[in-house]
């Protein structure tokens, strides 16, 4: 396995953010650093997703793979992404109405989207099956579905010209930002959570900020001249958010989406700020690898593996809701669910990483 | 990024889941703080005091029912009284849109459910009960989810969606997700009073829904004190609130003597679950229509003489 680097420790903190985030109310929420900015988790992940195409789609040699091999190895994580996302979505719904049945409680098949899926099921599971109706928290591997379909177009799209790749996002980004154009929910009426049309943009900006530190010692420069800006955004977020201060979306100019912080079409101002966040954060890594080895370790771990520990992640975090509606929450419920949950995490990261160390079992057994 | 990951998936997978295993009546008419548990205490506008108000908006086919008989309006198996299905206050934007004779927009927020196998949804219902209530208005009705907690997040998001509709009123079934999360009620509380009043403040008028009743929960006091809070926001920001949470409890009662004390039968609670949906879009109409007959002049309250 590969030593600990800054992209995997980093993915390693989103998930485990992400995890913590999700379970609405537990007292850990309140340290997770979503809780001090405009932009939060979503926005790290999908950019060093971004970042990760741009590492895979090289040969160690640094010289870019193939166009074909390109084109499927992206189609061929879009696949496995997918499956993921249906298999977690099966047995969310599965917790959700066992719970139900166990609890006597018909308000829990009700509890994050999942109604129309019991109550209306022949168009729902067209709906879920398809992606077009998402339970609500389990709607970033959806997002990452589209964007692994566009990605193989970005990718050799940037090996004419990047500039021309970056280009072509922006542009996509700004059209849906200013008529509003997003994935349609069904059956249930509105949009995807996370608009892939918007967020596509990050997995671009990942995917160029690869490609730049590789060949532009510009790159590296700037990056670090701009570290104090980073740190004021930073600082702009953190006082915008504690004192709950964003614009009032019916008193704005249109187009509207332009102004106010919205996480679904990753507005402008959420951008701004988490590329605030890596301007600022971008030497902490490098600080915390000799002084914590043990750390950076466990959470390099988790980004190395992080499709399988986001999906147990995702059931963990129902999991712990559910617990902690069961037993009315609290301190103690919430130690355990939440420690339960990142030892569930750590283990799904080994686990994964010793299968891959080990003989497969042959077709026989 | 080449792993092999479904076997480790359910591998993981398991193992989390075996760890899982383990206004009152506006401000003017209403008492303050009606319980939820107990005689319901609120009572329905005075039928008197609509005249003036059915006079202005001749569109409107409603008159103000008897508070404590069950409302006859609504179709048999969701018949309630008034007092236990709505607390009442004025709808001006609404209101507005009827006297100018234009379309009313109206967006709800929360679950669609019209009901286990109905051929309609709850905005569908909703926009039929209502352009039959308001006959010679178009009334268009859209609806959104909204997941996740008021309490985190949903609130902004809910802000943006009304932004992005601009209707004339929203009805919102608000709670669930925050309830079940167990969000400090403290915190719910302020995000749903500063929402509410932030929807006002832009003309647009808010019906609000509260949770739904059922009997495992009904010794439940963090929900109980839930529904409460959500009743004495509504009581304070002067919005009618459907109370599905005190209907479905008589409805619950009702269908408990029909079936002679049979209270085990099973799935009984999924089924009232099913008929609060049913009724959901009658419900809200008559809180819709019964609130339209609201005096437009606000009069000190006369006391009521003691029987």
């Amino acid at each position: 396995m590969r030593e600990p680097n800054a992209v995997d420790f980093w993915r390693g903190v989103a998930l485990i953010t992400i995890f913590i985030n999700h379970i609405p109310g537990n007292v850990f929420q309140n340290y997770t650093y979503s809780q001090y900015g405009i932009s939060d988790a979503a926005e790290l992940f999908v950019f060093l997703a971004g970042w990760s195409i741009g590492i895979a789609t090289r040969g160690r040699d640094g010289v870019p793979e193939p166009a074909l091999r390109t084109v499927l190895r992206l189609l061929s994580r879009m696949v496995e992404v997918y499956r993921s996302q249906l298999v977690i979505t099966a047995i969310a719904l599965a917790m959700l109405a066992g719970a139900a049945l166990y609890l006597d409680n018909p308000l829990l098949v009700e509890w994050h989207n999942a109604g129309p899926i019991f109550s209306d099921p022949i168009q729902a599971t067209v709906g879920w099956v398809t992606l077009l109706h998402q339970l609500g928290f389990f709607n970033i591997l959806p997002l990452y579905v589209v964007l692994l379909g566009l990605a193989p177009a970005f990718v050799l799209l940037s090996r004419v010209h990047l500039g021309l790749a970056i280009a072509i996002s922006v542009a996509l980004y700004a059209v849906s930002l200013v008529f509003e154009i997003n994935i349609p929910s069904w059956p249930v009426e509105g949009h995807w959570f996370f608009n892939p049309l918007c967020w596509q943009l990050l997995l671009v900006l990942g995917f160029a900020a690869h490609e730049w530190r590789r060949s532009s010692e510009r790159f590296l420069v700037w990056r670090r001249r701009l570290m104090p800006l980073g740190i004021v955004i930073v600082v702009v977020g953190a006082v915008l958010s504690w004192f709950n201060l964003r614009p009032d979306p019916l008193a704005v100019p249109e187009p509207r989406l332009l102004f106010i912080f919205d996480k679904s079409y990753l507005s402008p101002a959420r951008l701004v700020h988490f590329l605030g966040v890596l301007l600022a954060f971008q030497a902490v890594f490098a600080m915390i690898q000799p002084r914590a080895r043990w750390l950076t370790r466990q959470l390099a771990g988790l980004g190395r593996n992080s499709l399988a520990v986001f999906s147990v992640g995702s059931v963990a975090s129902l999991g712990a809701q559910l617990v902690r509606f069961w037993t009315g929450g609290g301190f103690a419920t919430d130690v355990f669910v939440v420690g339960c949950g990142l030892v569930s995490l750590s283990f799904t990261a080994w686990f994964v990483e010793w299968r891959s160390r080990s003989p497969r079992p042959s077709s026989a057994a | 990024m080449a792993l092999s990951l479904p076997p480790a998936l359910l591998g993981g997978v398991s193992l989390a889941m075996a760890s899982c295993l383990a206004l009152a009546q506006s401000s003017q008419v209403a008492p303050q703080g009606a319980p939820v548990q107990g005689p319901a205490t609120t009572q329905a506008v005075p039928a008197p005091a609509a005249q003036p108000a059915l006079a202005e908006i001749p569109a409107l086919q409603a008159t103000a029912p008897s508070p404590d008989a069950p409302d006859p309006s609504l179709s048999p198996e969701c018949r309630v009284p008034g007092s236990k299905l709505y607390t009442l206050a004025k709808l001006k934007a609404v209101k507005k849109a009827l006297r100018e004779h234009r379309a009313v927009q109206v967006l709800t927020i929360g679950s669609n459910s019209g009901g286990i196998g109905t051929a309609a949804t709850y905005p569908v219902r909703l926009e039929d009960a209502l352009t039959r209530s308001l006959p010679d208005i178009e009334v268009t009705v859209e609806s959104r989810g909204v997941s996740g907690e008021i309490a985190f997040g949903a609130a902004e998001r809910l802000r943006n969606q009304v932004a992005e509709i601009e209707p004339d009123l929203v009805v919102w079934q608000v709670g669930g997700n925050d309830a079940l999360a167990r969000v400090d009620i403290e915190d719910f509380t302020q995000s749903l009073a500063e929402t509410v009043a932030w929807i006002k403040s832009h003309g647009i008028d808010v019906v609000l829904v509260d949770p739904q009743y059922t009997a495992s929960l009904a010794k439940d006091d963090y929900y109980r004190q839930f529904v409460q809070a959500i009743q004495k926001v509504a009581e304070r920001e002067q919005v009618p609130l459907v109370q599905r949470y005190e209907a479905m409890r008589y409805l619950a009662t009702r269908a408990i003597s029909a079936l002679k004390g049979d209270t085990a039968q099973a799935g009984a609670g999924f089924r009232l679950a099913d008929l609060g949906y049913r009724c959901m879009a009658e419900h809200v109409t008559r809180a819709i229509t019964v609130s339209l007959l609201q005096p437009d002049i606000v009069t000190p309250p006369v006391p009521v003489p003691a029987n």
